[in-house]
């Protein structure tokens, strides 16, 4: 039990990102239908990624 | 700026239109991107609200998470900070 609990440099998929970390890569769908790569970006733009809740959820 | 929800195309395109945005609204349906960057709600399947602002190198600057991640003065200041920073 005492290695379950200290286990904390097990990686883990959820394992939060911090500032400092180099964001993972991903390539989705925009709402046309178009893939968007993050990596796209890099070199020429800032991104900022905003995830929202669902779209009709207010709040 | 990228909007990413785990809502379909469809449901994106028309929020779009609906909001009058023109940057890209991207649909993680799968939940891949939402469980990689640590912000997937397990119990209810969609990604918690969250802000990254990400610099040119493809390095995060910026996190908001949750309530902070309504306010957008802290990704404003994160960009505004990387807008001046010489490099």
């Amino acid at each position: 039990m005492a290695t379950l609990f200290s286990g904390a440099k097990l990686p883990t998929p959820s394992s939060p990102l911090k500032v400092g970390d180099l964001a993972p890569d991903f390539s989705l769908p925009d709402q046309n239908g178009k893939e968007v790569r993050l990596s796209e970006f890099r070199g020429s733009k800032n991104v900022v990624l905003a995830f929202y809740v669902l779209a009709y959820t207010p709040g | 700026m990228i909007g990413i929800s785990v809502d379909s195309s469809p449901a994106n395109k028309v929020f779009a239109e609906q909001n009058g945005f023109t940057f890209p609204l991207l649909s993680d349906f799968k939940r891949t991107v939402s469980k990689e960057y640590g912000i997937l709600n397990e119990e209810y399947g969609f990604a918690n609200r969250a802000t990254f602002v990400i610099d040119k190198d493809g390095i995060i600057r910026h996190i908001d998470k949750d309530r902070d991640a309504i306010d957008p003065s802290g990704a404003h200041a994160a960009c505004s900070l990387l807008e001046h920073k010489k490099s």
